[in-house]
Parts: C-alpha cells; structure tokens; sequence
C-alpha cells in the first residue's frame, strides 16, 4: 500500500500525541501524587449515626466513625481527619459552621449519611464523593493555600436537596492552631 | 481518467506529487492548539490549582 509523505508525518504525530497523554497522566500520578478515590472507607451502622446525631447514642459507640467536629482533628505531622456527616439538607459539620482545615496539610475525610444518598463535593475542585447510607466515603487531600471552598450535595438527596450546602474553609495552620474545637 | 484536452483536464499528477500543503499547514495548526491546550489544562487548572486528591 502506497503512504503518502503527509499521511506517514501525521501518523506519526497523532501517535506522539497518544504517547504525550499518557506521559503527562503518569507524570500526575507519580509526581504530585494524584490518585482515584478508593472504596476502602468501610462501613458503619446507618441507625447508630442517625442516634448520635440526635444525642440518643454517644459517637464512641458508633462503629468505624467519629462524631463529626468543625476542626479536623491532627494525626501526626501535617495529617489531619476529618468527620462529615451528610443528612437531609446539611452538611455537619459544613452547614451550620464551616469545616475548618489548616493550609498545607493533608485532610483525610470520612463522610457517611445517616438517612439517603448525598453527594459531598467541593465546588470547582476534584473533590467529590457519593456518600450511602451505611458506607463510608474516605478521600485524602492535600490544601496548600488558604481559602474558602463551597460544598455541596451533587446527587439528589429529596425536595430541598438545591439548598444543601456548606462551606470549607482552609486556614493558615497559626490561625488553625489558635481556634476552639 | 482520460487526458484528452476537451474534459478540462489541465495536468495530471500522481500520488505522491499531491502536496496539500495547505491543509496539512490547517493540521498542524489544530494540533499546535491540542498541544497547547492540554498542557494548559492539564498542568495549569488541574495541577496548578488545589487541593489535590491523593488518595
């Protein structure tokens, strides 16, 4: 078969061009580190978060999860947790007081639903999950800057499910250090 | 295809002699701004910009 010049020139590029893809996604993988959100959050008991939100449980009773606090809690070094509780039509902590995380730092959080399907998502980030009922949703992420991200529900959690929204607000760590919580 | 003079047949050239150079200057164009704007989207709105989901 005969390949014109211009065909093999450009046969040649589009393949590059595969290869550029690809290089830049594993660059993105090895290098900053980026990774697809895992399943491995685990599970809880739907009824019991449901308690502990109405204070009728404590949260050390409640397996797998934590009650969920406005200050992500340290683990060692620049590792925090986080505790996020998705019900009809809030964010707990998110809604009622803004989740508060301290700039460069890495926030593992965990999201479970006392009731129906929410989604948690970080408006204009790569932050998203779908939290069920009974799951687990765990995503770690690192913050470098200070700055306020608006969350909210991205899957249909019922009639006021367009006004389920919450705030996060990523802090220098010396202003994150000196709040309560 | 017939060379008689009377179907309008001005000259005729084999396969290799056809150089669309124009097209192919469009191609590269197009392929310049694919380039152009992956890197942006890619290493500037996804890299560039926090926070980064590791895990």
């Amino acid at each position: 078969m005969e390949v014109h010049r211009f065909e093999k020139i450009w046969t040649a590029a589009a393949l590059l061009l595969i290869v550029g893809f690809i290089s830049t996604i594993v660059y993105g993988a090895v290098g900053p580190g980026v990774t697809m959100v895992e399943d491995d959050g685990g599970t809880t008991d739907q009824a019991d978060v449901s308690a502990a939100l109405a204070d009728e449980l404590d949260w050390s009773q409640v397996e797998n999860f934590e009650a969920p606090t406005p200050k992500a809690q340290h683990v060692s070094g620049d590792k925090y947790e986080a505790y996020v509780v998705t019900k009809q039509f809030a964010f707990q902590p998110g809604t009622g007081q803004p989740l508060r995380v301290p700039a460069g730092s890495t926030v593992t959080l965990y999201v479970t639903s006392p009731d129906v399907l929410h989604g948690f998502e970080m408006v204009g980030t790569n932050v998203n999950l779908i939290i069920m009922p009974g799951q687990i949703s765990e995503i770690t992420v690192e913050f470098d800057e200070p700055g306020t991200y608006s969350m909210v529900c991205s899957e249909y959690c019922g009639a006021a499910h367009h006004v389920m929204e919450g705030r996060v607000e990523v802090v220098p760590q010396s202003q994150f250090d000196s709040t309560e919580g | 295809m017939s060379t008689d003079a009377d179907d309008g047949t001005v000259r005729e050239i084999g396969h290799d002699e056809f150089d669309p150079v124009g097209t192919a200057a469009l191609i590269v164009v197009y392929f310049i701004i694919l380039v152009v704007m992956w890197v942006f989207m890619y290493f500037v709105e996804f890299l560039g910009r926090g926070p980064t989901v590791v895990g």
